[in-house]
């Protein structure tokens, strides 16, 4: 059997809030196998973001091990951390959160400028990007000229065009109308099943985890469904 | 190399993208640039006048406890005497007039050289209009600096009269000492006349000597020979008689030094409050560009690389305006028949826009160590 893109033993989340020890997640065991498209549901606080933040990097576990894609990351430090995620991850958010001042290729451009490539090569990828999301014709524009399901779809094209292996995304149809959501959610389908990624998807939307091949519940910190 | 380019490049389109913001920090920064260069160029102007240096040769000779010129009589046949002296290559007898013996931005001062002395007193200098003979052959002729003319408005063949001297424009000057740009070179025999002084009465004698290191042994020696005399005299190289004579001016220039500081910290404390602005503004955008893969010192480069564009803008316009106007008004500020031409130079736009671009980067310092210690969830959170 081939090796899990996401392997999690044990993992547990706590931080203290005055005198309080929060534990959004606990003892979670998971595995998701590459190409698997992943829905992530469960009420407010039951610790889906928190695990969304884990499995990319920007928030590391208090306890157990998280590996992703063969690399044990819960004990990487914090500028490893941040290398390892930009090779390896694209985050989708539910509000976009594109640079307003830029436009729609300058935002998908914005993970490769750290990258010592060529001006044409990074145009080549980012125009590919675009491609992919089907906003070729709107590349010149800034987000405030876009509807909200473009703008998302800018989103996706920013977090594939270093060609992470895994893109995590944070309810991407939360504030998108039913037409634009439907979209988007063939688009990351697409992903998964034609172009091999790795998708974890938090959601509240149960039609928006349909799209996906497997749903798992959270609740207080705990995996409720794991066939 | 190329990632520092391409964050260099984001910083810039962040700048001239917020079009409103960055214009009224620019304008902000380019107000204490103009105030710091107008002070620098002014201590710079004093330093050049006042500072001798080993190239210098020349020695004034006035009356001793005399400060203004009409105060300063000193017999014309001293000249005679003092070109006995060893060391002493040549003695021109000057007659100086001024219309304003007090710290004055405004001064017109008369040089009254005699006939035929002009080109060895000043070989340097370059007649740029209307000529030589011309003055030669008027006895009341004026030989103009060009920035005296510009400030006036004269030109060849023009009249004018100042300090109750009427004379006639033959030419107009430029001389690669700004001092001398700013006076109007006449016979003497001429101003004696006019100025009531009368002949053999001179104010100064302008003293060349053989070479730099004989101007203290040769200043003794003339002071001596005319110790017991009736008119005494006090020697000095021309730069520290400048620097005594002008105390007052030198004073106040001193004075705007303070000016300078405060323009500087203006400035400093302009940019610092810009960028914290920005970076408080920009929370959420620099945790997204950190969940992109962008470490703390990338963020951190963006943000200094702002401050240090803003600071560099508003050098340039600051600068700019400064020496444009500087150029254009050719402020002469004079006292006790000395005159100081405030004019800006290359050290000068050097200085301002090197110091508008540290300004910038250290201005942006804390923010930027700031912004770089950002926790990402919570950011993202906010």
């Amino acid at each position: 059997m081939s090796q899990p893109m996401i392997l999690c033993r044990g993992l547990t989340k706590t931080y203290q809030k005055g005198s309080t020890t929060v534990t959004p997640l606990e003892a979670l065991d998971l595995e998701v196998p590459e190409g698997q498209f992943l829905a992530l549901m469960g009420p407010s606080g039951s610790g889906k973001t928190t695990l969304l933040n884990l499995l990319s990097g920007i928030d590391s576990p208090t306890s157990g091990t998280l590996e992703i894609a063969g690399s044990e990351i819960g004990s990487l430090s914090r500028g490893q951390l941040t290398r390892w995620r930009a090779r390896n991850i694209g985050y989708i958010f539910q509000l976009y959160h594109l640079v307003p001042i830029l436009t729609a290729f300058e935002n998908v451009e914005l993970p490769l400028l750290l990258d010592s490539m060529s001006k044409s090569e990074r145009r080549e990828k980012v125009e590919s990007a675009l491609e992919l999301v089907g906003l070729s014709d709107r590349m010149h524009h800034r987000p405030t000229e876009l509807s909200g399901g473009q703008e998302q779809r800018v989103a996706i094209a920013r977090a594939l065009v270093a060609d992470p292996k895994l893109l995590v995304a944070d309810e991407p149809t939360g504030d998108l109308d039913r037409e634009s959501a439907t979209r988007i959610l063939e688009l990351l389908q697409a992903l998964a099943h034609e172009h091999g990624k790795t998708i974890v998807m938090v959601t509240h939307d149960p039609r928006a985890a349909d799209a996906a091949d497997r749903t798992l519940h959270l609740e207080k910190g705990l995996l409720i469904t794991q066939p | 190399m190329t990632a520092i380019v391409n964050l260099l490049s984001l910083a810039w389109k962040q700048l001239v993208r917020h079009r409103l913001r960055t214009g009224l920090t620019v304008l902000g920064v380019a107000s204490g640039m103009f105030l710091f260069t107008a002070v620098e160029t002014m201590q710079r102007s004093l330093a050049t006048a006042t500072q001798t240096t080993a190239a210098d040769t020349t020695l004034v000779v006035y009356r001793e406890n005399r400060f203004c010129p009409s105060t300063s009589r000193l017999p014309e046949h001293y000249a005679d005497e003092i070109r006995t002296i060893d060391g002493v290559r040549e003695v021109v007898p000057i007659q100086v007039v001024v219309n304003n013996c007090g710290a004055s931005l405004d001064v017109i001062t008369f040089r009254g050289v005699p006939e035929g002395a002009l080109t060895s007193y000043a070989p340097e200098i370059e007649v740029i209009a209307g000529s030589l003979e011309e003055w030669n052959r008027r006895s009341d002729g004026a030989l103009l600096g060009e920035v005296f003319a510009q400030r006036r408005g004269l030109s060849p063949g023009d009249r004018f009269v100042a300090a109750g001297v009427t004379v006639h424009v033959a030419g107009i000057i430029r001389s690669p000492f700004p001092q001398d740009n700013n006076v109007a070179y006449v016979s003497l025999p001429f101003l004696q006349q006019a100025s009531k002084t009368g002949l053999g009465i001179v104010t100064q004698f302008n003293v060349r000597v053989d070479s730099s290191d004989q101007l203290e042994s040769v200043a003794t020696a003339i002071d001596q020979r005319f110790h017991s005399d009736q008119q005494p005299t006090n020697t000095r190289p021309e730069k520290a008689f400048f620097a005594e004579t002008a105390a007052e001016l030198i004073e106040l220039i001193g004075f705007t030094r303070w000016l300078g500081i405060g323009a500087v910290l203006a400035v400093g404390g302009l940019i610092a409050n810009a960028v914290l602005l920005i970076v408080r503004g920009r929370v959420k955008e620099n945790a997204v560009l950190q969940t992109l893969g962008y470490p703390g010192q990338a963020i951190a480069w963006l943000v200094m690389s702002e401050g240090a564009l803003l600071g560099l803008m508003g050098g340039v316009l600051g600068v700019a305006l400064a020496t444009g106007f500087l150029a254009w008004q050719s402020f002469t500020l004079g006292n006790e028949g000395q005159t100081l031409a405030i004019q800006p130079d290359g050290v000068v736009v050097i200085t301002g826009l090197a110091a508008a671009l540290l300004l910038g980067l250290f201005a942006s310092l804390w923010p930027a160590w700031r912004t770089m210690r950002q926790p990402i969830v919570e950011s993202l959170k906010g």
